[in-house]
């Protein structure tokens, strides 16, 4: 919850709203780009923007993603104006099944401990999906971003994978979370993208002047 | 000739970008519909010569809504304007009978372009 109502005026409504299609536009563009490089469709929803504060998001998350109790997930740092992080999040016991679509052939066996392979094959799915899809925002909002070497962890509880990146927990944080299903698969997933207060000034003059082109 | 035109898609925004993309100098009547269901409703009450149709939307996504209009109405021109880019998607609402489809953020040329071969399809239906 925020603790103060001025903050709900950080971000309006138009905003919001503009900031959901231009995450809308960018993951389907990463999308795009996956299926490009393994056969897969990929079924999207529509996303979801949230204002938050730091401290509240590994319990909105856990909400968000009730369904698994462990998860694998890649996540990358992005730094620009647009700056935060991004985490892709996988019920456990997906990479398996994310091996074989990537290097052909049946799931792989149970292994221990976790083979290189599942870490590797996450590593590329966030690769490109967490890259494409941060690149396309950052293009469509005229920024240019540098990106931390991504980073997997498999089958652990999400609490302490995002509350490891909380620098600043009083910070406030805009989230940005997709659903999507690997339809062949049967693999669905998570995107969350946490940008910090720092880029909230930014975003906001970019959103806007992304506007002006349409007027 | 087209004069109606119907745009479905979920966000706000878009609907607003979409219309601020069409061509200046036509006087076409700008309808709109913020899920696949309403689309559909709205199409059936509505029975406009173009419709711009996103495809990832609550209640009814694209392809559904483009099955049931074209279930309608068979000569019902429908262009999709979406941000899923996949080839599949693409070759989907084309197999579904799309008219065209269009990736967002829409470009003015784009949409003029799209309306105009519409126009032209509409024509040579006499």
């Amino acid at each position: 919850m925020l603790k103060n109502d001025n903050t709900k005026e950080m971000i309006t409504t138009a905003e919001t709203d503009l900031l959901q299609e231009i995450m809308n536009i960018a993951f389907g563009r990463a999308t795009s780009d996956l299926a490009e490089y393994i056969d897969i469709f990929v079924i999207l929803s529509v996303p979801h923007i949230k204002l938050l504060q730091a401290f509240d998001l590994p319990e909105y998350i856990n909400k968000e993603i009730k369904d698994y109790d462990n998860v694998s997930v890649v996540e990358q740092n992005f730094w620009g104006k647009f700056k935060g992080n991004a985490f892709l999040v996988f019920p456990s016991g997906t990479g398996k099944r994310l091996i074989s679509l990537f290097h052909g052939g049946d799931e792989i066996p149970d292994l221990n401990p976790i083979h290189e392979l599942e870490i590797e094959t996450f590593l590329e799915i966030g690769n490109i999906l967490i890259g494409a899809c941060i690149g396309k925002i950052a293009e469509l909002l005229g920024d240019v971003i540098t990106y931390s070497p991504p980073r997997v962890v498999v089958d652990k509880s999400i609490r302490g994978v995002v509350y490891d990146n909380l620098n600043d927990p009083d910070n406030l944080a805009i989230v940005l979370r997709t659903v999507f299903e690997f339809n062949e698969k049967n693999i669905s997933g998570y995107m969350f993208i946490l940008t910090k207060q720092e880029s909230f000034a930014w975003l906001k003059t970019a959103l806007n002047k992304f506007l002006e082109q349409y007027e | 000739m087209i004069k109606k035109i119907l745009i479905v898609d979920d966000s706000p925004i878009s609907i607003k970008i979409i219309k601020s993309c069409m061509p200046k100098d036509k006087d076409y009547e700008l309808f709109d519909a913020a899920d696949g269901q309403t689309g559909v409703e709205k199409y059936k009450e509505l029975k406009p010569d173009l419709t711009f149709l996103d495809l990832t939307m609550p209640v009814m996504n694209g392809f559904q809504a483009l099955e049931e209009i074209l279930k309608f109405d068979q000569k019902a021109l429908v262009i999709i304007l979406t941000a899923d880019v996949q080839i599949k998607a693409v070759a989907k609402a084309h197999d579904l009978g799309a008219f065209s489809v269009l990736k967002k953020p829409p470009a003015r040329g784009a949409i003029a372009a799209a309306i105009k071969e519409a126009d032209d399809a509409l024509s040579e239906r006499g």
